[in-house]
């Protein structure tokens, strides 16, 4: 349908949260400025940690940062998506909208922030003194599939939501979990066994780890993990299509 | 030009949204349904107005949210072929910490206009509405008035192909909705459909060429408004009849008396509507029936007339009239009071007393307030504004000497 209202929609995204503030949609964009200043000084310089086996300046703050910003943009559209059809119920109830656009315009807002916070992250690593390869063009390949993901779960949960409000909570707390079943704060080798074959099933893992290949280890991302990923993105996204035309009219009857 | 062709809507009711899962997991059945549609029918041509009436809960508003494509239906197809817009809730998705400005961009674009369209009615679209300097301020400082009036210029200025009118209309003041009315009308010549929806019968009748009438989610009859809003006026009495066999005493206020003798009922009809929602001219008759507890000699029967803010309009009574009754114990005695009824459109309530000599100060036996309500929608004859018709001889004749102007006639 029409790219304008989504991108409308995307932009309100940004401006309604903060309007009324002086600073307004500015914010949305300080909040990952400030984060990624704490990793760097806090574990690159202060705790001056350091990760085996790699030898780039601040290596760990590096590693994190390449593993929580895409991580963020990730967790943060499935869990938005999750609940958009209730919080968006005002408009839905009133007006004639594909309801499949609403967990895209959370795709393209939380995409602007990400590409925002990816630069920022480029700046950082130049001043550091780490070199920024030809390898970072796989990144838009990267976040579309890890994107196409995100989109799916989040549509899939979006719809059983309207049904059961607790999902929100549930979401929520599996993607607390998540995050620490992923290797992004931790190395993946510092796992035991069992963990690290478990691990090796964790989509968020094919995402992450292709992020630590390029900026951490210098490798091309594995193009295997991007296929599955990408696969595992559209059948989601099939299901959720299914879903939704079985159960369109009664999502906006609840509604 | 619009065409519904047998739309039906039917709700299941579940004890709690989860519970609709439950059902296609389980296969088990654990909701109630409710029908609020049921194969609805109607076409809209272009520059025609339909007027939707029925009582609340008859599926107007399941009509109008699956006219606007908020609700799907059960079944049936709607055919449009344009936008439809309408002031369905005041200032759909209008954000209320931005101002107005921004609301019309986003509101008009969930209208479905472009950027380019926005941009070009922009300007047109804050002159209507009004709003002067406070289209820069949050939405939130608007008075109620004025919300309404930026949701109408934008929804009119959305270049629908239908328009919806209904209540939220009501919000503004006088003036402004004399203008919406202007532009509405200006809508229409210009080849747009209407679908007013409205419990004003008066509105109905002076404004749509069609009306149908839903009851129950099934379009009853559809026609010329006139015979539309006289079914819906039968409709109507066919409730309230039901309320009166719960009721044994008279509806409504204050009742008094020394009740040697009573008022049992009183009710009123219009010759042609049936009913007691009549038009302004219409022949009426007004039944108070009456019973004595013992026999009473020379009883004055009255009526009293009054509008919703408690003013007398007319009153009489048989004393007035040189007539009285003398009631035997026991007897059922009906006093009719026949009548032009010629007071302007509106509500009001009929006030009975029998009482003896010419007012109920002397000996009131039974004296009931509001005993019956009835209704005044439309006007036969000739059009005139107020509470009554005064029936002026007109005679328009050229002055041609000074000495004729005193008195040319």
């Amino acid at each position: 349908m029409k790219i304008s209202l989504l991108m409308e929609l995307a932009r309100r995204d940004f401006t309604e949260k903060y309007s009324g503030s002086a600073l307004g949609a500015l914010w949305s964009l300080l909040w990952p400025m400030v984060n990624i200043f704490i990793y760097t000084i806090v574990f690159g310089k202060i705790m001056s940690s350091r990760l085996e086996g790699v030898s780039i300046p601040y290596g760990y703050s590096v590693y994190l940062i390449a593993g929580i910003v895409p991580w963020t943009a990730f967790a943060n559209t499935v869990s938005r998506s999750a609940t958009v059809f209730t919080d968006r119920k005002n408009i839905i109830s009133k007006v004639k909208i594909a309801l499949p656009f609403f967990p895209l315009f959370i795709v393209i807002s939380e995409s602007v922030t990400f590409v925002f916070t990816m630069l920022l992250f480029f700046c950082i690593l130049l001043v550091t003194g780490n070199p920024i390869t030809g390898k970072i063009f796989y990144l838009p390949l990267i976040y579309l599939a890890q994107q196409l993901f995100a989109y799916a779960l989040g549509f899939f949960i979006a719809i059983f939501q309207v049904f059961i409000r607790d999902l929100k909570e549930v979401t929520n707390i599996t993607l607390q979990v998540w995050f620490w079943f992923t290797p992004i704060v931790y190395v993946y080798n510092i796992l035991p066994d069992f963990a690290e074959k478990f691990v090796r099933y964790n989509p968020a893992y094919l995402f992450v780890k292709a992020y630590h290949d390029i900026f951490v280890f210098d490798a091309v991302p594995s193009p295997r993990h991007l296929i599955v990923l990408t696969a595992l993105g559209f059948s989601i996204l099939f299901g959720a299509h299914l879903l939704f035309k079985k159960l369109e009219r009664d999502v906006r009857d609840f509604l | 030009m619009i065409s519904a062709v047998s739309i039906s809507k039917v709700f299941r009711l579940y004890k709690s949204p989860a519970d609709r899962l439950r059902e296609i997991v389980f296969r088990g059945c654990r909701h109630t349904m409710f029908t609020a549609l049921q194969s609805v029918s109607f076409t809209v041509r272009q520059g025609e107005t339909l007027g939707v009436i029925g009582q609340n809960g008859a599926g107007k508003s399941t009509l109008l949210k699956i006219l606007t494509g908020v609700l799907l239906p059960n079944g049936g197809e709607i055919r449009i072929d344009g936008r439809i817009t309408g002031l369905l809730e005041l200032g759909t998705g209008f954000n209320f910490e931005m101002n107005g400005l921004d609301n019309i961009v986003m509101n008009g674009m969930l209208l479905g206009m472009s950027r380019r369209e926005l941009a070009d009615k922009k300007a047109e679209i804050i002159d209507f509405a009004e709003l002067g300097e406070f289209i820069d301020e949050p939405i939130k400082t608007y008075s109620s008035g004025m919300v309404m009036r930026l949701a109408f210029s934008i929804a009119i200025h959305a270049d629908p192909k239908c328009f919806v009118v209904d209540e939220a209309l009501s919000v503004g003041d006088a003036y402004f909705q004399q203008k919406c009315m202007l532009k509405i009308r200006n809508f229409r010549d210009n080849g747009g459909s209407i679908i007013f929806v409205s419990h004003d019968l008066n509105a109905v009748k002076i404004l749509c060429d069609r009306a149908i009438l839903l009851d129950h989610g099934r379009v009853v009859i559809e026609g010329v408004p006139e015979d539309v809003v006289n079914k819906y006026n039968y409709v109507i009495s066919r409730i309230r009849k039901q309320d009166a066999s719960t009721r044994s005493a008279p509806q409504g206020g204050n009742s008094y008396g020394s009740l040697e003798a009573e008022i049992v009922s009183v009710a009123l009809v219009g010759d042609k509507s049936g009913s007691n929602t009549v038009s302004s001219g219409e022949t009426v008759a007004i039944n108070v029936d009456i019973k004595a507890y013992k026999d009473i000699a020379n009883v004055t029967v009255g009526i009293l007339i009054r509008d919703v803010f408690g003013q007398d309009i007319f009153g009489t009574n048989t004393f007035h009239h040189e007539l009285s009754v003398d009631m035997k114990k026991d007897t059922p005695y009906r006093c009719r009071f026949t009548m032009p009824l010629n007071i302007g459109p509106g509500k009001y309530t009929i006030t009975s007393g029998i009482h003896s000599h010419d007012t109920h100060i002397h000996h009131c036996y039974h004296w009931v307030d509001h005993a019956e309500s009835f209704e005044v929608a439309g006007i036969y004859g000739q059009f005139y504004t107020g509470i009554c018709r005064l029936s002026p001889e007109i005679v328009i004749k050229s002055v041609d000497k000074v000495s004729d102007v005193s008195d040319p006639f």
